[in-house]
This record gives C-alpha cells, structure tokens and sequence, in this order.
C-alpha cells in the first residue's frame, strides 16, 4: 500500500508535482502513466524519500519510508538501472545492498536466479549489456522480497523476450499480494500488463481507475462502416443522433450508435454495407484523448493570466 | 502492540535500534570498499610512497652526513625525514576519501545507499568509520615501517630515534592519526561537493597551494597563519623537534580535529537538507 496525500514538489520556479493524491493498493499491478517530464520519477523519488516533498507526504505501509529502519524488507525500488559502480561484480553489487539490510548473502543468489544472472553474477557491472543492467537492478528490487515495489521504465533496454519475462514476473509478484507500481511510457505495454491505472501530466492527476474504465471513459469506441452508399447512411445516422465522421469516400467512423443499430437502419433503408465493425480505442488513443485535454486546459490558463486584465 | 507494527509494515523493515543501522551500514560500506579497484591502487600507493620516500629521503641525508652544517644537523628533526612521504600519501588518501562520497553521485549508486540506508547521518557516521579503520590500519603500518627502517639507516650517524625515547612514540603514532584526520575530511569534502573534480581540487588546494601562498605572507602573519593549516596542525603531531611554524603536537591534533569535525558536520547538515 502506497498512500500519497496532496504531495507537493517544487524546484525554483517549476511545480515538478502538483497536490497529487494517490493510493497504490496491494494484489494488482498499478500503472504509472504520464508524458516526459510530467513528474512520474520526481513521486517516484519522494515514495522512497530521496527527494523531500515541498507540501503533503506519502507512506509505504502507513509510514514515512525515511522512518524504516531497513527499508528493503519493505520497499524494493528500480529507479533508475545504471545505478551501479561499474569495476563492481553483479554479485558484488548486491552484497553491499543485502548487507545494509542485514539481508542473507542467500538471497542474492536466490534473486539472481530469478533475473536470469546467475552466469553473468562474476562480471563487472561496466561489461554488462543495456538488458543484463536492467535485470540486475530488478534483481536489486526483489533483494529483500518487498511487499511494496516501485519500477521505473522497468523494460527500457529489454529484448522482446525479457519484456515477456518482466510483464508475467510483475503479474506474479501482484497475484501473491504484493503491491506493484509501475511506470512506464509504453502505453500498449500498460495495457498487457497493468490493472490499474494512475496518470499524471504537469505533476496533476488526471485519471486513476481500472484499465478497462479509462479506456472505455475517455476514448470510448466506434463503429465503423463502409459502405458505396456512405451519403445516403449519413443523412440516416445523422438524423438518429450519432456522431459521424467520413475518413474515407466510402468509410464511416460512427459514434453514439451500436453496430446493431448501424446494421438494422442500412438494411430498412436498402442500403449495402461492405464492412460493419465495432472499433475500441487503445489505450494509447485514451491517454492522448486525456493529456491533451489537460494540455489545453492549461493552455488556456495561461493565456487568460497572461493578458491583460 | 504487536498487531499494529504488523499491519504497518515487515517487523525486519521496521524495528532495529539505530546502532543496528550503523552495524549494517558499516559491513556494507566495507564491502563497498574492498570490492571496487581503486581502493586497492590508492592504498597502495599509499604504502609505496610513505615507506619508499621516507627511506629515500633518510638515505639521501645519510649519504650527504659530512657536507651538512652543524646548524642543520642541531635542529635535525629524523622522523621529519622518515615521515616526507606522508605529504604525498595524505593526498592519495585525500583522493579517496573524496571518492567514498562523490563516486555514489558519479554513477548514481547514492540512490540505492540513501534508499537502503534513509537515516543519512547514521550512514555518513558508518562511510566515516569504516573508511577510518581502513586507514588507520593501512597507515600505522606503513608509518611503523618507515620509521624502523629509516630509523636503522641513521644509527650509522648516530643520529636515529629509538620508540622508547619520550615522545617519539607519540610522534610516530600521529602520522596515521594525521591520515585519517585527513581521510575523514576528505569524505565530508566529497559529501558537500558531490563532484569528484571539485573536491579533489579543494582538498588539494587546501593541503598543497594555501600554505605556499601563507608563506609569502609578512611576518609573523606567515608562520602564524601556516600553525593553524591542516598540514601543518597534522605535521605537528609527528614532530619531535619543535619548528617555529608548527603547534604544539597535542594543539596539532586538536585543530586537524576541528576541521575534521566541522567538515563532517556540514555534510551532515546538507545531506539531510538537499534531496538525493
């Protein structure tokens, strides 16, 4: 469980987080979704006290994370996967990691197992590929087989297969309990892996929900049809109160009527149909549909504030 | 009780007495250490250039015995010679004491530290004495070594020290305090930079340039100033013959002392304050 209220970073003249407030339940996977620059790592930094909030506070199990004695037990984080001496073993990198955490030289081994390292644990961190990097910094996370687990772009630099390996390893991290917080900016990607959904932009939120309601809110669906007698069905459609648009001379993107609808009005009015079909947005067109209406909305703060008055 | 630590949190994550942090933070920073190959290279060269330029520097003078003047020879200090190579090992572990701290901000390792280790003063205090102990060790014996061997090449001239004269094993133990005096503000030097470059430039500047510039000072504003540098307040704890420039050795050791704990406890302050 992470628990944001009203948190609040300021650097200068920048607002990096805005009175984000936010929970992180445990038992599913929670994506952490939002444009560059619009304060993902900045919470993500401040959930694992590196950065000090300028307002409002977040806890990890309803404590500080400043306050825990051996966080690792508790919190596992990937922030940021270069983070690592480079002339230092992989093993050796995370015995200094276990041993500030009065964690089991045991685990180490156990963790490299499971990140797929265990040949690789001699090497010298700097020899290591963009891919073996990433996993050991997985690795790091799970040292202390934390309830709670922070991953920032967690799949940057993986190969197909490893993309595979870490959507099934957060989804079995979620379904034994744990709580899972996952940034990335991969939308296809958050569709496979996330249940929930927490996005941001200008450090504001804009949305948190299940995958499935976001989509369905924001970019809802639409039929689509093709037709050599698109003229005529317009007219039609129109009448009923959908929402029509022609992308092409003979394709019709339909909104605010069901394909059944569309079907049953095309065949009393004797009227051919080539292709009905019930079109659902991804969730990358959901999320463009929800930042740029953020995006405009501030656009349009700043130029009221910005004339004269 | 018990029932509400359980649902707020792991008991390993949450209970431990701060001295625990400490111990845990400690072996890690020790493992931290002796896993990276620029600890091994610094120490080193550490030993090479105390024992080395201390033997060649008493050589050279033993070896030049007749052509000295008396006035030399009367204020001949003969573990000023057989300590020279603490001026050169006082910057390899200057170097590396910055490196404890700035090599984290380097390659971003500080995150996982502050993150694994969130009490930061508690992990300033365990880099501080871990590092120390590292020192201390490296140092006491290459001290101890200088000291015999050059000791034994003076016997010839009548000139050597033996441990059993007063104050001369006070003298020799100050070189190894004088080093992790050094080392220990070096790493609040690193923890208030966090640039490798930066620091090393303002350590060096402080042991090597400021007091050269000191000295082009009028007197007595030279040698009264010079007293008071960290060079020369860690000289003077090895000195056996009293030089006009240098404290008394027990004031020598106290001063380098305040520096050490005025740096410390800056970086303590800042690194508490600014965000990691």
């Amino acid at each position: 469980m992470i628990d944001a209220r009203n948190l609040t970073k300021r650097y200068g003249a920048t607002l990096a987080v805005d009175d984000l407030s936010f929970s992180v339940e445990p038992g599913r996977v929670t994506g952490f979704l939002g444009p560059n620059g619009s304060g993902k790592s900045t919470t993500m930094r401040m959930i694992v006290g590196l950065d000090a909030p300028t307002s409002g506070a977040v806890t990890v199990a309803g404590r500080a994370y400043g306050s825990l004695r051996f966080p690792l037990h508790e919190v596992g984080a990937l922030l940021d996967a270069n983070a690592a001496h480079p002339s230092r073993s992989a093993r050796n990198h995370l015995n200094w990691l276990a041993d500030s955490n009065k964690i089991p030289r045991s685990r180490v081994d156990a963790v490299l197992g499971v990140v797929g390292l265990t040949d690789a644990a001699h090497r010298r961190v700097g020899e290591l590929s963009l891919g073996m990097g990433q996993r050991l910094g997985i690795a790091a996370a799970l040292l202390g087989d934390p309830a709670i687990l922070i991953l920032d772009e967690p799949i940057n630099g993986l190969d197909p297969e490893g993309i595979v390996w870490v959507r099934h390893l957060l989804r079995s991290l979620a379904t034994e309990g744990r709580t899972v917080l996952v940034s990335s900016h991969l939308m296809t990607e958050m569709s496979l892996t996330a249940d929930h959904l927490i996005i941001i932009g200008r450090g504001r939120l804009l949305s948190s929900g299940s995958v499935a309601d976001f989509i369905e809110q924001s970019a809802g669906h639409h039929v689509k049809v093709v037709t050599p007698d698109a003229d005529a069905l317009v007219v039609l459609l129109r009448d009923k109160g959908a929402v029509v648009t022609v992308d092409a001379p003979q394709e019709l993107s339909v909104q605010g009527l069901e394909s059944r609808d569309v079907g049953i009005l095309a065949a009393g009015a004797g009227l051919t149909l080539y292709e009905l079909s019930t079109e659902h947005a991804s969730l990358e067109d959901a999320f463009m549909d929800v930042t740029r209406a953020h995006a405009e909305y501030r656009g349009t703060v700043q130029h009221v504030a910005g004339s004269p008055a | 009780m018990t029932q509400a630590l359980l649902s707020q949190g792991t008991p390993a994550a949450v209970e431990g007495r701060l001295f625990d942090v400490l111990h845990a933070a400690c072996q890690s920073e020790w493992t931290k250490l002796r896993t990276v190959r620029s600890t091994t290279w610094a120490l080193v060269v550490t030993v090479v250039s105390t024992v080395g330029l201390g033997v060649l520097l008493t050589a050279l003078v033993v070896g030049h015995w007749g052509q000295q003047s008396v006035y030399v020879r009367n204020g001949f200090d003969p573990l000023l010679y057989s300590y020279a190579g603490l001026n050169v090992a006082q910057l390899c572990i200057g170097v590396l004491g910055v490196l404890v701290m700035t090599s984290e901000y380097a390659t971003g390792v500080i995150k996982l530290t502050f993150g694994a280790t969130p009490q930061r003063r508690v992990l300033l205090g365990a880099k501080v004495l871990t590092f120390s102990a590292v020192i201390a060790i490296v140092s006491l014996v290459s001290c101890v070594t200088a000291f015999f061997i050059c000791q034994a090449l003076l016997v010839a001239k009548h000139a050597g020290l033996s441990i059993t004269d007063p104050g001369v094993l006070r003298a020799v133990l100050g070189g190894p305090v004088r080093m992790v005096l050094i080392g220990v503000i070096a790493i609040g030097v690193g923890a208030i930079v966090r640039h490798t470059a930066g620091a090393v430039a303002i350590l060096f500047t402080v042991l090597l340039i400021v007091p050269g510039l000191v000295q082009l000072l009028p007197a007595p504003w030279n040698n009264d100033i010079t007293r008071y540098l960290p060079s020369s307040a860690g000289a003077a704890m090895s000195a056996v013959v009293r030089f006009p420039n240098l404290l008394a050795p027990s004031a020598g050791f106290f001063v380098l002392l305040a520096y050490a704990a005025a740096t410390i406890g800056a970086a303590m302050v800042l690194l508490v304050r600014r965000d990691a």
